[in-house]
């Protein structure tokens, strides 16, 4: 199995976490795996981004245009790591929105956020999202990455099963978290499977979902 | 890691997927490291959060130190005293500790002593990226690099036995990316614990020139005994893949590029992995040279290892091409990056370009988000109303002299309040070096525990040659950027039974006769201060005193208090001065009119005062505060 992941989004928004999630069920299910952190300098509101690295690889950092996957929680954030997008890639996108306090200072709104699907789907092939909606349904926002990989799942962008994000979830939270995370997962694989069954990955369709 | 604990609590045989910092921890016990001390630093400070945690359980005597320098003299004691010590800073710290570092060259440890430099090629987070293996040669010290968490671990075992067979200080660089790479670490039994017989005769460990006569000539000694010790079998391997033509010599992140890259370019190229720096191991080298016609050296920032190879195949009279920066083949800057290390050996071996790794561009120009202070941070309301003075006051074009922390922010929008930043502590020693130079008006500031680490002499010096500066101390009780450890003015509450130190003390003792303490959420107060304080004549001291947003955040969180601020929209006027001028990433415009989402809020409630909202449109949230 190969995988090459990137996953950014804002710092505080989890993007360690949703690495860690993907990469210790890659590892459960007997593939090796790498990821790489990079810290910046502030403690919360920068551009965070993680690398998976899935398969027989050593240096952790995905090459330029050799993602197959991006996973971005922010959508200016999935916009920004396109410049390290091959053809091939495919990117999925939580629609959480949160502007730069550099739109405010330059008196700026955020941009249309059909405006940014428009701009990769022109591109790349896209799915996205409002992740957020659905962790709320769960019982907590803080559930929003594991709705993404509930999702990633059930679009069949990496060949891990079900029955293994299960059990790391089992591992990862205390009782309480891990039923809530349960769901959130859920939420995320039927939205996906919604999409697969319409055979449709079109933005207007999924957008109906989001 | 879910807690550091399981670095101590998991079985040895057993897996983890570990962070080279975690995995690292995890060795300091497999080694039986008793005595530890930092100055945190990214891309180090991993390993001090986790020793802060789990140092006591451990019985390891763990210190963060008021700075790199001392934190290494700490360990030096510790060894001297028998105990096996470690020592860690990020690359920039080592050249503050290379003082006390240069000395224990020469003078040799007692127990085992490893210093860790955490260097940062690319400069994630850092002001340089200085290729700390120039240490190595420049002290005379050995040298060791890993390239994974794995290694990581092993390697510092491994360091600490040559320290103990060799009597120095072994030095062990990391990069970012070994630091902060996530891989699977097999765990080994820990060792048992010994404490070390040190000799201490009168003048073995004193450096006065008559006894640093002989120590020279006997560092020079030792280096050469472990050149010849065999230690290249611990740290080296010599891959064989084909018996080519081609080889390539790499350490490090360099080496998981290029064989990386060698897979992707179906390659097998034979390699030659370096983890001993310091001394290159001259026999294997000059076997590898001279079973290859041509010899590529792969490594990041500076030429070290290539300047060392280029100097064994001249001595040895080899006939081989080595390639590496000093030709132009490798860039002089940054880390490796794998897609341009695969078009250079590409070029290099004669292969077709790889269309595949085209780029996608989207013609479509992103926001950029450079990193903020948190919504809440006291540093926004400082420099919100020291800019406010400045300008109330008609002071024209004043130089700020910054220093190193969170607050290094304020250079960025909307704020700008940095003209000049070196160094940790150089925000007040630049400062008061413009006395007489310039009839501009100087304005520094530093954070309290840069203050501690190296702002205080550069005050003695600004308030002995009568400068003229505001200082302004922003003193938010920890070190807050890399992730809020404690420091020597931190309560003591907050630091289980160490004894805090006042700023204020301190100040008065050095005789500043300006002095007042502002809470930075008050800005009427903070305003009023700086006013006075940019016309007092000589050095006016301001500390602005409040916590890290981040620990009030937490504390709230666990409390359930949750207080937010929102925009009337009935109110707001639309004239933008608080997205404008205060920049709080919790507010941003939408249709004309200013939001705050209350997700980010924190609650600091700053912004609902008159300087930042002319119009009284920012309230408290009831909703949220009845929650409360
Ligand atoms: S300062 Fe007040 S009135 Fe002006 S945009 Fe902000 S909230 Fe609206
Ligand atoms: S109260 Fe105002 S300044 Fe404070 S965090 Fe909330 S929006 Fe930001």
């Amino acid at each position: 199995m190969q995988h090459n992941i990137i996953i950014t989004g804002v710092g505080g928004q989890g993007v360690v976490t949703l690495g860690l999630i993907i990469s210790s069920a890659a590892i459960s299910f007997g593939e090796r795996a790498i990821m790489s952190e990079i810290h910046g300098l502030a403690q919360r509101g920068g551009s965070v981004s993680v690398d998976v690295r899935i398969g027989n690889y050593r240096a952790p950092i995905v090459p330029d245009g050799k993602a197959d996957l991006i996973i971005s929680l922010e959508p200016l954030e999935a916009l920004r790591a396109i410049s390290r997008a091959g053809p091939s890639t495919v990117v999925v996108m939580g629609e959480e929105r949160l502007p730069p306090v550099y739109l405010g200072i330059h008196r700026q709104s955020y941009p249309d956020l059909n405006e940014i699907i428009g701009v990769i789907s022109h591109k790349l092939r896209l799915y996205h999202l409002d992740a957020m909606r659905l962790a709320r349904e769960a019982g907590d926002t803080r559930t929003v990455n594991t709705v993404m990989v509930g999702y990633i799942v059930g679009l069949g962008l990496i060949s891990i099963p079900q029955q293994i994000f299960h059990r790391e979830i089992e591992k990862t939270f205390a009782k309480k978290y891990a039923d809530m995370n349960m769901k959130a997962f859920a939420l995320g694989l039927q939205t996906a499977q919604k999409i697969m069954a319409t055979g449709n990955d079109t933005v207007e369709i999924q957008h109906g979902f989001g | 890691m879910s807690s550091y604990r399981e670095l101590v609590t998991q079985q040895p045989g057993s897996n983890a997927f570990l962070l080279g910092n975690e995995a690292i921890v995890r060795g300091l016990l497999e080694a039986g490291v008793e005595a530890a001390s930092t100055y945190p630093g990214t891309p180090s400070s991993e390993i001090g959060d986790a020793l802060f945690e789990i140092a006591e359980e451990a019985g390891i005597r763990f210190e963060f130190s008021v700075n790199e320098k001392v934190a290494v003299e700490t360990a030096f004691a510790a060894s001297l005293s028998g105990l096996k010590s470690f020592v860690f800073m990020k690359h920039v710290g080592l050249n503050v500790a290379s003082d006390a570092v240069m000395s224990i060259a020469y003078t040799g440890v007692g127990a085992p002593m490893v210093i860790m430099t955490a260097d940062d090629p690319s400069m994630f987070s850092s002001q340089n990226e200085q290729d700390n293996r120039i240490y190595a040669g420049l002290s005379h010290l050995p040298m060791v690099e890993p390239s994974d968490p794995q290694e990581a671990k092993d390697f510092l075992i491994s360091a600490f036995d040559m320290s103990e067979r060799e009597k120095l200080p072994v030095l062990f660089r990391t990069t970012t990316r070994t630091s902060h790479m996530r891989s699977t670490v097999t765990f080994g039994s820990p060792r048992q614990r010994t404490r070390y017989e040190v000799l201490n005769d009168p003048g073995m460990f004193v450096t006065l020139p008559s006894n640093s006569y002989k120590f020279k000539e006997k560092l020079i000694e030792r280096m050469g005994k472990i050149a010849a010790a065999g230690y290249e079998k611990v740290f080296n391997s010599t891959i064989v893949n084909s018996g080519s033509n081609t080889g390539i010599v790499c350490s490090g992140e360099a080496y998981n590029v290029i064989s990386d890259v060698l897979t992707e370019i179906a390659q097998p190229l034979d390699i030659l992995k370096l983890g001993l720096i310091n001394p290159l191991s001259e026999g294997m080298i000059v076997d590898f040279l001279s079973t290859h016609k041509t010899v590529l050296v792969a490594e990041e920032v500076d030429p070290v290892i290539e300047s060392g190879i280029r100097a064994i195949s001249q001595k040895n009279g080899l006939a081989v091409t080595i390639l590496g920066k000093l030709d132009g083949t490798f860039p002089m800057s940054y880390e490796m990056s794998p897609s341009a290390t695969e078009k250079i050996l590409r070029k290099m071996l004669h292969l077709e370009r790889n269309e595949n790794s085209e780029k996608i561009t989207l013609g479509y120009s992103v926001p950029p988000r450079p990193p903020v202070l948190c919504p809440g941070c006291p540093h926004r309301g400082t420099y919100f109303a020291v800019k406010r003075a400045v300008k109330m006051l008609r002071i024209d074009n004043p130089i700020y002299s910054s220093d190193i922390g969170c607050y290094s922010l304020g250079d960025y929008e909307p704020f700008k309040e940095a003209t000049v930043m070196l160094s940790m502590g150089s925000s007040i020693g630049v400062a008061s070096g413009f006395r007489g130079a310039t009839d501009r008006r100087i304005i520094s500031f530093i954070g309290d525990s840069t203050f501690f680490h190296s702002g205080i002499p550069g005050l003695i010096n600004a308030v002995h040659n009568r400068s003229r500066i505001l200082f302004v101390i922003m003193d938010n009780d920890v070190t807050a950027m890399t992730g809020r450890q404690p420091n020597p003015g931190t309560p003591a509450n907050l630091m289980g039974g160490l004894r805090s130190i006042s700023i204020v003390d301190l100040v008065k003792s050095i005789g500043v006769d300006f002095i007042r303490e502002i809470d930075p959420y008050d800005l009427r107060e903070s305003l009023a201060a700086s006013m006075e304080a940019l016309r007092h004549e000589g050095v006016s001291v301001i500390i602005a005193k409040r916590e890290c947003a981040i620990i009030r955040d937490n504390r709230n969180r666990k409390a359930g208090i949750s207080e937010k601020y929102k925009v009337n929209p009935d109110k707001c006027s639309g004239c933008m001065n608080c997205v404008t001028t205060f920049s709080c990433p919790a507010m941003s415009i939408s249709n004309g009119k200013v939001t705050i989402d209350p997700a980010l809020c924190d609650g600091c409630g700053v912004c609902a005062q008159p300087y930042v909202c002319p119009f009284n449109a920012i309230q408290i949230d009831e909703v949220s505060a009845n929650a409360a």
